[in-house]
């Protein structure tokens, strides 16, 4: 009886299947084919590049869909690991945080894109912003790949419809869609005694459908140094739950709902050394990160539609730490931030001919932390508009969007992105923006005294009272010295202009070949300083404020070639310079020397010795390789990503007495990750994964603890 | 044949260094007789400073802080010259910029005093010093291009340039000393050319 049920669900499941299109019910369809349609195999359905749904042969911009098929085959757990084998993304850490050696690493791993930090990267989920940076950092450890439908993939500013932080671009998580009658579950398990269980319910009514994913991921952790107290990474604890809901009034309008709740329990455990005694702490950091939206979608007319919604995200990091001898607790650090935000978006006329959008928001976002003074307020309020024409065979889109946060002046943004088609089969894609970085709270309202090291660091605001409340205790003297920090210090955004170049061109329909050329020239780089101010007691200061310019240029090559139904290969390179510009003045000048430190000879540096900014590999790139095969139930699957050589301040001590890249010796060793993974169909309902990543065994285990070296996995997965 | 290659290396060396010690006696003979000297010194890296004279061409002894004998101490990464709040003496100092080995002439004027403890002659801030400081592994290296020219108590010229900062080995949290090894050219005959 029970099985009768199943089967008969499986059944309208395959129907529901083959009568769908594989995209979940656009607002506007794409199916009418303009002069911009075209039977390209991999042509995906994107909503990142214009917030409305577009074949990606439509957009004028670099970007890039990773679908669900190709995550499950990896058999990747996590974002991070999804992501650092994409084309032009490195994994890049806090080098603060890696250092801290036997210390876990409390900023997390981020994404550099277009050789960009990752503070100058927006993650959404569902096109919502994923908060809580530490150190300009969203830990993409603790993002898990579950429910994805895809991951979009936009390079270049896409500030004119996402405001603050997307200068290098934006990487969108789109969950899957709830409509449909599946139940799946899937059991990792790796080395590090790493174990991931996740499950995903889809149910669907007549109107409603319900979805519901939860995963939860543990592992021991590992340690690279026995003689250091504490492991190199230390056991962690994910849990992830995504409830969603999704109601459909009738063909035209819907409300969509949806839950979200993640979190991460980091095991810490360090010594401390309070009047040079030896005393072990241990505790947890907890990391919760909580959200929801409510979204309304309504299409009354051929050329109108809206979108209606709310969403509220809250994050927060708590770690207590505690003595392990009495239990006592040494130190508690936490950390809440709140956003919520409005949003109504109208969209009017035929997409894409001369689709127009218009958009209004508001974004409350409040913090508050141990580490700051009181809680604070970044509010702002946007408008944005985009409109997009379809001429002959030229694409145009035009866009901006205007931004009045409270503490800062109002900004604007343009964005201008050009396609046109030569043929069906070769686009050229030109494109131009601006984007901008508010300062972050960090920035603006830090007031952290480290007593184990003597330094206070200091945001901008804040600077004042502190240097203030330094002369009030006597520490610092009232003098003019000191008095020349105490003005309003104010920081002004971050801003850039991108460019972007591209040629898409497909041959037979199963190999498109993409060149896509940027440059990013940044301004108004908010770096540290430090005063030069001692208190009596030996406190040193640092605080924020804007100094440097910096530019990143490259090119970005790939190859997508389609055998047959069963095999598909991608393989793709990047080229990237990112320098300093007031740098390059200053070689220029003859103001930077550096110093032999084996004959302590010194010399002015010349500009070809110059190699630009530090993390940045010149060369990259990586390979995928994908087979499977429906009819042999099985498949296999080769991921490769190979950095090219990138420097790192103060590689094995070296130092030549400047903090630029200068130096060979400066540089780490290129290296390459490589993946693999079977797959085998047991049956109907069951399919057997089993792989090795990192199969060459790559470590650093010094500057890069984050790679483990070779990890074996098992995935057991149940599909109903 | 491997022999043979250690004997002709062997014998280049000596021709080497008997050829340079020639030419040294000759020079000698004929340039001004300024001592020049590579020295390092184990500074604190908390509490007190160590000092140091150049015309002795080495350390003094605490006990002498109070006395003209030294000319600029150290601690951590912090350097004070013996004038104003630092000492009773009158030594001045000039942050320069350039290259160490060509620069032949210590300048009239211009040079700093220790004024008050928040104000000194050699600015040892953590981003704006003599030195870059690596907060990832607390590394003190001298900036390149960056030497100090001192005018002494009994107005002698020194041009000094650091040249690198080395913890000890420590086993606690917190390094106890480190070695700051440095070089100068004084100028004994009190002439302002090196």
């Amino acid at each position: 009886m029970r099985i009768g049920f199943i089967v008969f669900f499986f059944i309208i499941f395959l129907q529901l299947k083959a009568q769908q299109s594989p995209v979940a019910t656009p607002m506007h369809t794409t199916g009418e084919d303009t002069s911009f349609n075209t039977n390209k195999v991999l042509d995906e359905v994107v909503i990142t590049a214009t917030r409305t749904e577009n074949r990606v042969s439509n957009i004028p911009l670099p970007i890039h869909v990773i679908n669900a098929g190709s995550i499950q085959q990896s058999g990747a757990q996590r974002l991070i690991d999804v992501l650092q084998m994409q084309t032009g993304l490195m994994i890049a850490s806090n080098p603060l945080g890696t250092a801290l050696k036997g210390y876990p690493n409390p900023f997390g791993d981020g994404i550099q894109m277009q050789g960009l930090d990752p503070a100058y990267t927006l993650i959404l989920i569902d096109g919502e912003p994923v908060t809580g940076r530490n150190a300009g950092i969203i830990n993409l450890d603790r993002i898990a790949v579950g429910n994805i439908k895809q991951i979009e993939i936009l390079k270049g500013p896409a500030t004119s419809l996402y405001g603050s932080d997307a200068l290098a671009g934006v990487i969108n998580i789109i969950s899957a869609d709830p409509r449909k009658n599946d139940f799946s579950f899937q059991t990792h398990y790796s080395t590090n005694n790493t174990l991931g269980l996740s499950g995903t319910a889809n149910l669907k009514a007549k109107k409603a459908a319900y979805q519901l994913f939860a995963k939860r991921y543990s592992s021991d952790g590992y340690d690279f140094d026995k003689d250091l107290y504490g492991q190199t990474v230390d056991p962690f604890t994910n849990y992830s739950v995504n409830g969603k809901m999704i109601y459909d009034f009738n063909e035209r309008s819907n409300l969509l709902t949806s839950l979200r709740y993640n979190s991460s329990n980091q095991k810490n455990a360090y010594l401390i050394y309070p009047d040079d005694q030896v005393v072990a702490v241990g505790g947890h950091t907890i990391e919760e990160d909580k959200s929801a939206f409510i979204r309304y979608k309504n299409h009354p007319g051929d050329a109108l539609s809206y979108i209606a919604q709310v969403y509220a995200t809250n994050y927060s990091n708590n770690a207590n730490v505690y003595i392990e001898k009495d239990g006592s607790l040494f130190d508690h650090i936490g950390l809440s931030q709140t956003l919520i935000k409005p949003e109504f978006q109208i969209n009017l006329g035929r997409d894409p001919l001369s689709l127009g959008i218009l958009g209004v928001g508001y974004n409350w976002e409040k913090i508050s932390s141990t580490r700051y003074n009181g809680d604070h307020q970044l509010n702002a309020f946007y408008i944005l508009g985009q409109k997009q024409w379809v001429i002959n065979s030229t694409n145009i889109i035009v866009g901006g969007r205007y931004e009045k946060n409270v503490l800062y002046k109002a900004q604007f943004n343009p964005k201008l992105s050009v396609a046109h088609k030569f043929t069906p089969d070769f686009i050229l894609k030109a494109s131009i923006g601006t984007g901008f970085k508010t300062p972050d709270f960090r920035q603006q309202f830090l007031s952290f005294d480290n007593t184990m090291v003597n330094y206070f660091i200091v945001g901008a605001k804040e600077l004042t009272n502190v240097l203030q409340e330094q002369i009030r205790r006597g520490l610092l003297d009232d003098n003019e010295e000191v008095r020349a920090f105490m003005v309003t210090n104010e920081l002004i955004p971050e801003k850039s202009i991108g460019m972007n170049l591209g040629l898409d061109y497909t041959l037979k329909q199963n190999t498109v070949f993409k060149l896509n050329l940027f440059r990013n020239d940044i301004t108004h780089l908010i770096e540290s300083y430090s005063l030069p101010l001692v208190t009596k007691n030996g406190t040193g200061f640092f605080s924020y404020k804007n100094v440097n310019k910096v530019f990143t240029e490259g090119a970005e090559f790939s190859i997508n070639h389609r055998f047959n139904r069963f095999f598909t290969i991608n393989g793709a390179y990047q080229y990237l310079i990112a320098k300093d510009k007031e740098i390059i003045n200053q070689i220029k000048n003859g103001e930077i020397y550096k110093r032999d430190p084996s004959t302590n000879v010194s010399s002015p540096v010349r500009l070809s010795d110059y190699h630009g900014l530090f993390n940045r590999s010149k060369h990259s790139g990586n390979l995928s390789i994908r087979y499977f095969n429906d009819r042999l139930k099985g498949g296999a699957m080769v991921l490769a990503k190979y950095r090219g050589r990138f420097g790192y301040f103060g590689l094995n001590g070296f130092n030549d007495g400047n903090n630029i890249l200068d130096d060979d010796r400066e540089f780490i060793k290129e290296f390459t990750l490589l993946n693999i993974s079977v797959n085998k169909n047991l049956g109907k309902y069951f399919d057997l994964q089993a792989g090795i990543e990192n199969l060459l065994n790559y470590t650093n285990k010094v500057y890069m603890p984050n790679i483990f070296g070779r990890v074996y996995f098992i995935n057991l997965n149940f599909k109903l | 044949m491997q022999t043979l290659k250690f004997s002709f290396l062997g014998l280049l060396a000596v021709i080497l260094i008997a050829t340079s010690c020639s030419k040294k006696g000759e020079k000698q003979e004929m340039v001004t007789p300024v001592v020049s000297k590579t020295d390092s010194l184990r500074a604190a890296t908390r509490n007190t400073f160590t000092f140091y004279s150049f015309k002795d061409g080495r350390v003094i002894e605490t006990k002498d802080s109070a006395s003209t004998k030294w000319d600029f101490a150290i601690r951590l990464a912090t350097i004070i010259v013996n004038s104003g709040s630092s000492g009773p003496g009158n030594v001045g100092v000039i942050t320069q910029k350039g290259i160490f080995d060509t620069f032949k002439s210590a300048p009239e004027s211009g040079y700093a005093y220790d004024t008050t403890g928040s104000k000194l002659a050699i600015n040892s801030g953590l981003t704006t010093g003599w030195y870059n400081y690596d907060p990832a592994s607390h590394n003190f290296t001298p900036k390149a291009g960056i030497f100090f020219v001192f005018k002494t108590n009994d107005n002698h010229y020194v041009k000094v340039e650091m040249l690198s900062a080395r913890y000890e080995d420590f086993t606690g949290p917190m390094p106890l000393f480190i070695w700051h090894k440095f070089r100068y050219v004084y100028q004994p005959n009190g002439t302002k050319e090196f």
